[in-house]
């Protein structure tokens, strides 16, 4: 049932971009991490 | 020391993630509303709780910046404010989009559409006036007042304009989410996405504010 | 303190009778939007189960605009003139606060009996409570002017540009105003005071919070 099956694309985007998110966010930790280290 | 936040972020990562499948799949679907719809709210109700939380820390921040002038509590409310400012975006565009689904208008002039849109102005304004004011300190005690000033007068439009002007949807999202017909898978679904939001919100606020205490430090290195 | 701030005001009248500039700013910005309005819609196209709701806002949207067009005036003028630091100098910041608050106060007074019988006459606005419009006026100018006198202030020391006032104030203004219609419709349809009841303990309330907030927010921004 096409209901059904676009609530598997629409998750899997969600999924998706909120792994885009978190690794983003600890790139930038990372980031900060080494401007911390630096001093 | 180190490890144990490492940890947690990745914990966090994996929270949210379960989250959002548990939005999708764990769920039932809501009585009453359009098919997968409801769904919407497990992303907008805590886009709307960070950005009120955000509210309350800027205000934290801009009362101690007014008492101690120490431009780190300028900037923990300026960290505080963008963040509000990201999460309104977003919880009026949820909410929005959920408004189409729903009642089939993205706008409904509900009060509580108006109280994040509102919400959304006042972040808004607060870097208008941020940018209009080129000396730090200055900057700092002006967005600080006007936070303040933003903070008083919201309560007004949340509480007291809803019970003397009648909304056409009565089904507000908050009776929706506090009603007793709310099932429990829901309401874990719901719980758990707070906690991961207020985890993003909290781990973002604190790489702001570390960002800006090394560019203060830089800064204080090159004049001292 | 009281003295200091009828001199203030009394400052403040001498110079705008002298030059009248904001008079004439908000009251041709009223008459101009006054007419376009009353011309295009006048008493006949709206349809008389909206004139309620319709009437009120028209109202408040031309006396809103014409505030905002002025009001800012009473420190931008300061800043700009170099007086400023005199004026630092010579009063106290609660009577200057006080003054030029009472100062605005008066300019909406005066908008109002000029605007308000006008707008009544030419849109045939029929208003049964005439004892609670004029309540709902009276306070929700105090209310107006305490919001407006506040933002002038932090402006003032930013770029001071009319845009930033409007900008900071529309958030701030908007519970008001969606509560200042409420208190218009609500008068214009019963003769009985009770009815405006509900929105004037609203408008109280927020015109008590707005000044309690200036009067700790004003010697911050004033001093900076």
């Amino acid at each position: 049932m096409p209901q059904a099956d676009s609530i598997f694309w629409v998750a899997a985007v969600a999924v998706v971009i909120w792994a885009g998110v978190f690794f983003y966010c600890l790139h930038l930790d990372r980031k900060v991490r080494e401007l911390e280290e630096h001093e | 020391m180190t490890d144990k936040r490492w940890l947690l972020k990745w914990l966090l990562g994996v929270w949210l993630a379960v989250v959002v499948l548990g939005a999708f799949f764990y769920a039932p679907t809501a009585r009453g509303f359009k098919g997968e719809s409801a769904r919407i709210v497990f992303f907008h109700v805590p886009q709307a709780w960070v950005a009120v939380l955000a509210f309350c820390v800027n205000l934290i921040a801009s009362l101690r910046f007014l008492r101690t002038r120490d431009p780190i509590d300028d900037a923990r409310a300026a960290s505080a404010a963008g963040l509000g400012l990201l999460f309104s975006v977003l919880a009026t565009v949820t909410g929005s989009l959920f408004a189409k689904v729903m009642w089939g208008s993205f706008w409904n002039w509900d009060p509580r559409e108006v109280s994040i849109a509102i919400l959304l102005l006042i972040y808004a304004a607060y870097f208008a006036l941020r940018q209009a004011v080129p000396d730090e300190e200055r900057r700092g005690s002006l967005s600080a007042a006007y936070a303040v000033l933003a903070f008083v007068t919201m309560p007004f439009l949340v509480f007291v304009v809803p019970r003397i002007y009648w909304s056409l949807h009565p089904d507000t999202l908050l009776n929706a989410r506090g009603s007793i017909d709310m099932e429990s898978r829901m309401v874990q679904v719901l719980v758990a996405s707070l906690v991961g939001f207020t985890g993003l919100f909290s781990w973002l606020y604190t790489l702001s504010v570390r960002l800006a205490r090394i560019r203060l430090r830089r800064q204080q290195g090159v004049e001292g | 303190m009281l003295s200091e701030a009828m001199a203030v005001l009394g400052k403040e009248l001498t110079g705008e009778l002298r030059s009248r500039v904001a008079l004439n700013a908000i009251g041709l910005f009223a008459l101009t939007t006054l007419t376009a309005v009353a011309y295009q819609i006048g008493p006949y196209r709206i349809a008389a189960e909206d004139r309620p709701h319709l009437l009120a806002a028209l109202l408040w949207i031309i006396l809103f605009f014409a505030a905002t067009s002025g009001l800012a005036r009473v420190f931008v003028k300061e800043e700009d003139a170099h007086t400023a630091k005199t004026l630092r100098l010579a009063a106290r910041p609660e009577a200057v606060l006080l003054g030029k608050l009472l100062f605005n106060l008066l300019l909406l007074v005066a908008l109002e009996v000029f605007i308000v019988p006008l707008y009544c006459v030419l849109m045939a606005y029929e208003v049964k409570g005439v004892a609670g419009l004029v309540l709902v006026l009276a306070l929700g100018s105090l209310a107006l002017a305490a919001v407006a006198t506040i933002v002038a202030a932090i402006i003032s020391r930013a770029s001071g540009s009319g845009t930033l006032f409007a900008v900071l104030t529309v958030p701030l203004a908007l519970p008001l105003l969606v509560i200042l219609i409420q208190g218009t419709r609500a008068a214009a349809e019963s003769p009985d005071v009770a009815a405006v009841w509900p929105a004037l303990r609203a408008i109280v309330s927020l015109a008590g919070v707005t000044l309690i907030a200036s009067a700790y927010l004003f010697p911050v921004v004033w001093h900076d």
